[in-house]
């Protein structure tokens, strides 16, 4: 054996392809293995098949060899093929045999395009949305019916959701694709989404933060792709759902006694019980981190969501349990507030806002550290409404917090230089608070301070008009942008202004018309609104 | 015997960072990432990933990741759609479950490698398959290692892909 392999060896070195017959080892790989087998070089595919059979116990009608793409027939010879030794042939067992038509190739083979909407050639078990797209394609009403579907999902995902899980819909789903019975079915469909598409509208208006809605839908475009989004959706909105219970009640918990975030935690509470696949209705502050795929944005949702509720997810988020820790000791609440902290474990977004607000207002960084608590609130929808600031504040936090507890003293050294404008604490003083507080409290803080000092690093090669960190430019841009517009031409006093309010156009402008230096008139704020709401929205789905 | 039909595999790559991996790494890892890489097959005019729901098809672009920030040519394909469904349910029921997800050893990149291969022969490119071991070759990787196995990366939009009679 190794004498013929060395022969083919050396055959190979020589020329390559002799035309003798050296036994040559080809690698086999199916999707659960590889072996090996030895084989004549000139044999042919069918030989090569029928050993195959031999080892593996199965017809050689079932099987398919594939060598760089190509389908080995089985007249084939091995050495013409390219195939050499120590090669790697890929092979198929096919399920079926090659005469019978299975469902895969039925679906797939009507793969068309209606709308928006297209089929996934998946095979049968896509379920729901394949055999939905087809009924969509043999009916133009059903074909609009599953585009506002689609719509209404980004408005009242709840109720859209509850629609597809009805008995009728399911009914329909679950029924064998025959012509005959279309007709019927996407009548009662249609009628079905009229009296749904109702419901939805009227759960539209009590649906909260519809700026963001707004700004959102065409972030979800790709779940419009997707007819009823189901399985895409799902497992998407059960985690906003939960991100949505962890935001309001870290926002509660942080900020002190805070009515709104109260009534936001009420809110949100309903929809504890609710099916964990409905979607609440405020799916708006929750809906820029489901836009922040790119990342894992989309798996921090999953990560905290999974842990929360559903531990069949299994996936632990730790720094996101510290997080709590943090905050709750940060804030120092009353037991309830810290015990919903706790319960409902806080997102990523509240962590962001931990962090934007100490950044902005480091006298109340002394509040918190002395324990009263923060009355200021702070708007969740600019924080959100940046992915990519918010999602990099949660990769360097997660990174700077173990650096922080692993290695205390590399703090100090980071906060010296290049300190951003928003901090105006001196390094020592946060040095000082932290060799005094003993507690959790922080690392949360010298993470921000780190997190801050690096954003600044980075931002100092890549200055932007702005002048500001890394994190703000981006954020604010549009912003800023409106306020130039509107005739406030400071630039750094626009953006200090932003930063300030956390992104709050409306509050910035007033913060600007308090300055000296600012010269809009009254008139100009009256027309912020507009202008802030569209600078939020295009800022939130931009790119 | 007719020729066979050859169908164009493509490499859909995103940077799942947005290009903040090329402005932070040098600071956050020590050297120069250009991006944190997921990658999908493109044949069939459909799309096939994996993520840590298992293998999952759209059409092409179609995940909320919008349009590929690069496309690589991998080659062509005489596979058809019927055997690469039979190839993808076999390999969803071993190599790539869902419980198999793992986001430095087996992920979407260990994927569309693998399904590059069988398609065409060819593999991706490296700097794409060589990216966990360059983050995990940084102290601030190994760092983050215990918190970053637990990172589930599943961009949503698709579909999954699996046996008729079961989930993959």
């Amino acid at each position: 054996m190794a004498r013929a392999r060395e022969e083919a060896g050396d055959s190979r070195l020589v020329s390559g392809r002799e035309p003798s017959s050296c036994i040559i080892r080809v690698s086999v790989k199916t999707p659960q293995d590889c072996q090996e087998f030895m084989l004549a070089e000139n044999s042919s595919v069918h030989h090569f098949k029928k050993q195959i059979s031999k080892r593996l116990h199965c017809d050689t009608n079932r099987l398919v060899l594939i060598f760089t793409g190509k389908i080995l027939r089985d007249q084939d010879i091995l050495s013409q093929r390219g195939i050499l030794d120590g090669t790697t042939v890929h092979l198929v067992v096919r399920t079926r045999l090659k005469g019978t038509l299975p469902g895969p190739g039925t679906l797939s083979g009507r793969t068309g395009h209606c709308t928006h909407l297209s089929e996934p050639s998946t095979s049968e078990s896509a379920g729901m949305l394949a055999r939905l797209g087809r009924l969509a394609r043999s009916s133009p009403d059903l074909a609009d019916f599953l585009g506002q579907l689609a719509q209404l999902l980004v408005a009242a995902p709840e109720s859209v959701v509850q629609l597809l899980e009805s008995p009728a819909v399911q009914g329909l789903a679950n029924e064998k694709p025959a012509d005959a019975s279309h007709a019927p079915e996407s009548s009662r469909l249609v009628q079905k989404p009229e009296s749904a598409l109702k419901a939805l509208e009227t759960l539209q208006n009590p649906a909260r933060q519809q700026e963001l809605l707004q700004a959102d839908k065409r972030e979800l475009e790709a779940l419009k792709a997707v007819p009823g989004g189901d399985n895409a959706v799902r497992p998407v909105c059960s985690d906003i759902q939960q991100l949505l219970l962890f935001t309001p009640a870290p926002l509660g918990a942080s900020k002190g006694h805070n009515p709104g975030s109260e009534l936001c935690k009420e809110e949100a509470s309903p929809h504890v019980n609710t099916d964990p696949t409905a979607i609440p209705t405020a799916l708006a502050p929750a809906r820029p981190l489901v836009q922040k795929v790119r990342a894992g944005e989309v798996t921090q949702a999953r990560c905290v969501a999974s842990n929360q509720a559903n531990p069949g997810y299994g996936t632990g988020m730790p720094d996101v349990n510290s997080g709590q820790d943090l905050l709750s000791q940060e804030s120092q609440q009353p037991a309830g507030r810290v015990t919903v902290a706790s319960q409902l474990r806080p997102s990523p977004s509240a962590l962001r806002r931990a962090s934007h607000v100490l950044q902005q207002n480091p006298t109340r960084l002394h509040q918190l550290a002395t324990g009263s608590p923060l009355r200021h609130r702070m708007p969740l929808l600019p924080i959100l409404s940046n992915p990519r600031a918010l999602q990099a504040l949660i990769q360097i936090e997660k990174g700077l917090q173990i650096l922080s507890k692993e290695v205390p003293g590399l703090g100090p050294c980071l906060w010296g230089p290049g300190r951003p404008h928003g901090i105006r604490e001196p390094p020592e003083t946060r040095g000082g608070g932290q060799g005094q507080r003993a507690d959790s409290v922080q690392p949360t803080l010298a993470v921000l301070q780190l997190l801050h000092a690096l954003a600044n690093a980075c931002s100092q090669p890549t200055q932007s008009s702005s002048s500001s960190s890394l994190l703000t430019e981006g954020c604010y841009q549009q912003d800023l942008e409106h306020l130039k517009v509107m005739g406030f031409a400071n630039c750094n006093a626009n953006l200090q202004a932003l930063v300030a309010t956390g992104g709050d156009i409306h509050a910035a402008i007033e913060r600007l018309l308090g300055v000296p230096e600012a010269r809009a008139p009254p008139a100009d704020a009256h027309s912020a609104p507009p202008h802030g709401e569209g600078g939020r929205g295009r800022g939130g789905e931009g790119k | 015997m007719e020729p066979p039909n050859l169908y164009p595999v493509k490499l859909y790559v995103y940077d799942l960072s947005k290009g903040l991996a090329r402005r932070l790494s040098p600071i956050m890892l020590g050297k120069q990432l250009e991006g944190i890489w997921h990658t999908s097959i493109v044949v069939h005019k459909d799309e096939f990933y994996f993520g840590s729901s298992g293998i999952s098809s759209c059409p092409p672009g179609g995940t909320l990741l919008g349009p590929p920030d690069s496309v690589v040519d991998v080659g062509s394909t005489e596979v058809t759609e019927e055997l690469f469904q039979e190839y993808l349910s076999s390999l969803g029921e071993s190599l790539f479950r869902r419980e198999a997800y793992d986001v430095f050893e087996n992920n979407c990149n260990t994927f569309t490698n693998e399904v590059a291969q069988f398609l065409t022969g060819r593999k991706i490119p490296s700097y794409i398959t060589d990216l966990p071991s360059e983050i995990l070759s940084t102290p601030f990787g190994q760092a983050l290692r215990p918190f970053l196995v637990s990172v589930q990366i599943q961009p949503p939009g698709g579909s999954p892909v699996g046996r008729p009679n079961g989930q993959s």
